[in-house]
């Protein structure tokens, strides 16, 4: 098999298929991304030597267990990291370095070319604003409008991201909401300021499936209609199905792949992300069909095995497994940290093929 | 809103009555009367005084009358202090123990709030452990021993204010006994909001408000502090009581001539009426300031309107 080891400055290459120009430069850029926190017994490294890249209007979906680090990565690159927090590597943002900058200089990107939503909305909105003020805030922050505009540009943003009842509820307060509201005020706030990137980090795990799916539907729709490039952060992969152009899979704080999400949920080839997929309810199975759960625990960031973090619940694992990291790799458009990859399909997806 | 404060204000006039009553029973089980002198009394005289003040009838008697006069405005007079009715009294000490008190009060809140959020924004920095330290020793060193080091160092010592007295009208008199009574104060709304306002910087809101590229300032002063101030709002209640007990040690030391005193005074002779009557008043005092610090909760933390 032939394959290139993946260093930072070729990470920038090999654009998959997907939404936007596969030329076109990326929106945000992350290379060798790496967060370590400080504790009284030891450091914990969450993110290590994380690189992708996400270009205009494309969205990602970055899958993974608890603690893999999909949160931590991209809290870096809005500067929102915890005080313990060491960040290595670089963000370019718009062509703009964002690691281990001031807040004053993150702060003219933040909330108005980058935004970013979070998992919980019933504890993410400052209860004793009125939901109006929350999202004006934003406005009158990164734009010259007055307050009136801003507030009338708020009661439009509630109406686009189809919070009924809009005009009453510009005044009301957040624990006046459902958390289906709540989240839909969050993105609101996110919107406010036409972002050209979107990170939604969990957007949905808090909230009941009728309201995941209203959320994720509007999500998707605003991808469409602004040409937002979008990171989705989930557990889920069904939910990465529905939206994403690409995915990224990562497991203890590490990049292991990433491909179309054609390729990648057809045909995964990391062993991780094979028992990800058998462990989700699949439409095109009878619903009785057995389900399967990784065995073993996701692995604890300040012990995590050596080798290859996998190997103690991978079924393919052998001897060097556990010694020698499985260095990332392209494989075509695709990336990959196996050492015996799942076979590929005989006949692989139309995407993928060059 | 509105309907929050009038619940609330109406809630306190039964805690009064409850207060009124018990303390009304409780101060009679005390041994002794008001009329038991070193030297005792002729019995005859003895009883013909409790009868001109009405002791000798059923407690439950002297009970409504008390009430009763109480909804007029009537403390009733002193039993020892004989020309005197206890409104009278209670009259030429309350205004200085009030100015003492409140001025107490705000100038806690005024110093120990910006020194606890200095602290928590510079956390573990020289700044932070500068203000802690101090604070640490502001709660634990009692009023009597502050007061006299104060009178020491800035009365006697440095001459820049009065040692001790009062003259009405002359505010330099307070500026020590205030300062002395406000600093343990000071210091526990300092570490107070310090720990709350830490709390806070790591709520999700507060990220979210990060996350627009709002100035850190406006993160701050618009997100955090107010929600880090709750705890020391609920702690206003317990903080006047404290400066009411406060106040009687500090008047003493700095000899004020507040109202502080006669509550003392009044215990030890058994005077009925002027300790009910200062019951009365600091009961009142101690509990329309806790519905102050109700009505600001319920302002700064919109959930607890509905309920
Ligand atoms: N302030 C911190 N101090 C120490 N460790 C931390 C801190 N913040 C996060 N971590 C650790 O970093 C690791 C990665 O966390 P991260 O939030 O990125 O996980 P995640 O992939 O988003 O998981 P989840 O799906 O549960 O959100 C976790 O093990 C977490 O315990
Ligand atoms: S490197 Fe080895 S242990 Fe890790 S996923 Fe691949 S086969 Fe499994
Ligand atoms: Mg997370």
């Amino acid at each position: 098999m032939h394959s290139t080891p993946v260093t930072g400055s070729a990470a920038r290459s090999t654009p998959a298929g997907g939404a936007g120009p596969a030329t076109a430069a990326p929106v945000l850029e992350i290379e060798e991304l790496s967060v370590r926190f400080a504790t009284p017994d030891g450091e914990i490294p969450a993110v290590n030597a994380f690189s992708l890249a996400i270009r205009p209007g494309e969205c990602v979906g970055v899958v993974g267990e608890s603690g893999a680090g999909k949160s931590q990565s991209f809290l870096a690159v809005m500067g929102l990291l915890a005080s313990n927090a060491k960040v290595e590597g670089r963000a370019r943002f718009e062509g703009r370095e964002l690691l281990g900058r001031p807040a004053d200089e993150l702060n003219q990107v933040r909330g108005s070319r980058l935004a970013m939503i979070f998992q919980d909305p019933m504890t993410s909105l400052t209860p004793h604003m009125r939901v109006g003020d929350q999202i004006a805030e934003s406005l009158l922050r990164h734009t010259s409008i007055s307050p009136a505009q801003a507030r009338a540009r708020a009661l439009a943003l509630l109406n686009r991201v189809h919070v009924t009842d809009a005009e009453r509820r510009l005044d009301q307060y957040p624990h006046e909401l459902s958390g289906g509201m709540r989240q839909r005020v969050m993105i609101a706030v996110a919107l406010a300021c036409d972002p050209v990137m979107l990170i939604a980090d969990e957007p949905t795990t808090a909230l009941d499936v009728t309201i995941q799916a209203q959320i994720l539907q509007l999500l998707a729709e605003l991808k469409r209609d602004q040409g937002m490039a979008m990171v989705l952060v989930t557990h889920d992969l069904g939910v990465v199905a529905g939206i994403a152009d690409r995915v990224a899979v990562m497991y203890g704080g590490r990049l292991v792949e990433l491909g179309s999400v054609r390729q990648v949920l057809k045909a995964p080839r990391h062993p991780y992300t094979q028992a990800l997929l058998r462990s989700m309810p699949r439409v095109d199975e009878p619903a009785d069909a057995p389900l399967l759960t990784i065995q073993g625990q996701p692995p604890n960031p300040r012990r995590l095995p050596p080798g290859c973090a996998f190997h103690p619940r991978c079924s393919f694992a052998q001897e060097t497994c556990r010694h020698e990291r499985p260095p990332l790799v392209e494989l075509g458009a695709s990336r990959l940290a196996c050492h015996f990859p799942v076979p590929a399909p005989a006949t692989p997806p139309a995407e993928v093929t060059p | 809103m509105m309907r929050y404060a009038l619940r609330r204000i109406l809630g306190v006039f039964p805690t009064l009555f409850i207060i009124i009553t018990l303390s009304f029973f409780v101060i009679r089980l005390a041994p002794g009367g008001p009329f038991d002198e070193e030297q005792a009394l002729p019995p005859e005289i003895k009883a013909n005084l409790e009868a001109a003040y009405g002791l000798d009838r059923p407690l439950t008697e002297q009970y409504l009358r008390y009430l009763s006069g109480l909804v007029r405005g009537d403390f009733g007079p002193s039993f020892k202090f004989k020309d005197f009715s206890v409104t009278e009294l209670i009259a030429q000490g309350l205004p200085i123990s009030l100015l003492l008190g409140l001025s107490a009060v705000a100038l806690a809140l005024l110093v120990g709030i910006p020194l606890g959020t200095l602290a928590a924004l510079r956390q573990n920095s020289p700044t932070d452990y500068g203000i802690m330290g101090v604070a640490v020793l502001g709660i634990a060193l009692p009023s009597f021993v502050t007061g006299p080091l104060f009178a020491l160092v800035f009365g006697l010592y440095l001459r820049w204010l009065p040692v001790a007295g009062w003259e009405t009208g002359q505010l330099r008199y307070l500026v020590l006994p205030v300062v002395t009574l406000a600093l343990p104060v000071i210091a526990y709304i300092a570490r107070l909001t310090r720990g709350s306002l830490l709390e806070v910087l790591r709520t999700n809101f507060v990220r979210t408000a990060r996350a627009k590229g709002l100035p850190e300032r406006q993160v701050i002063l618009k997100h955090a502090l107010r929600p880090a101030l709750l705890p020391v709002v609920s702690y206003l209640g317990p903080a006047t009581a404290f400066v009411i007990t406060g106040s009687l040690v500090v008047e003493t030391v700095f000899g004020l001539p507040g109202s502080g005193r006669y509550l003392v005074q009044g215990a030890i002779n058994r005077d009925y009426t002027l300790v009910m009557g200062m019951i009365v008043v600091y009961g009142s005092l101690t509990l329309t300031l806790n519905l102050v610090a109700d009505l600001i909760y319920g302002w700064l933390d919109p959930r607890v309107r509905y309920d």
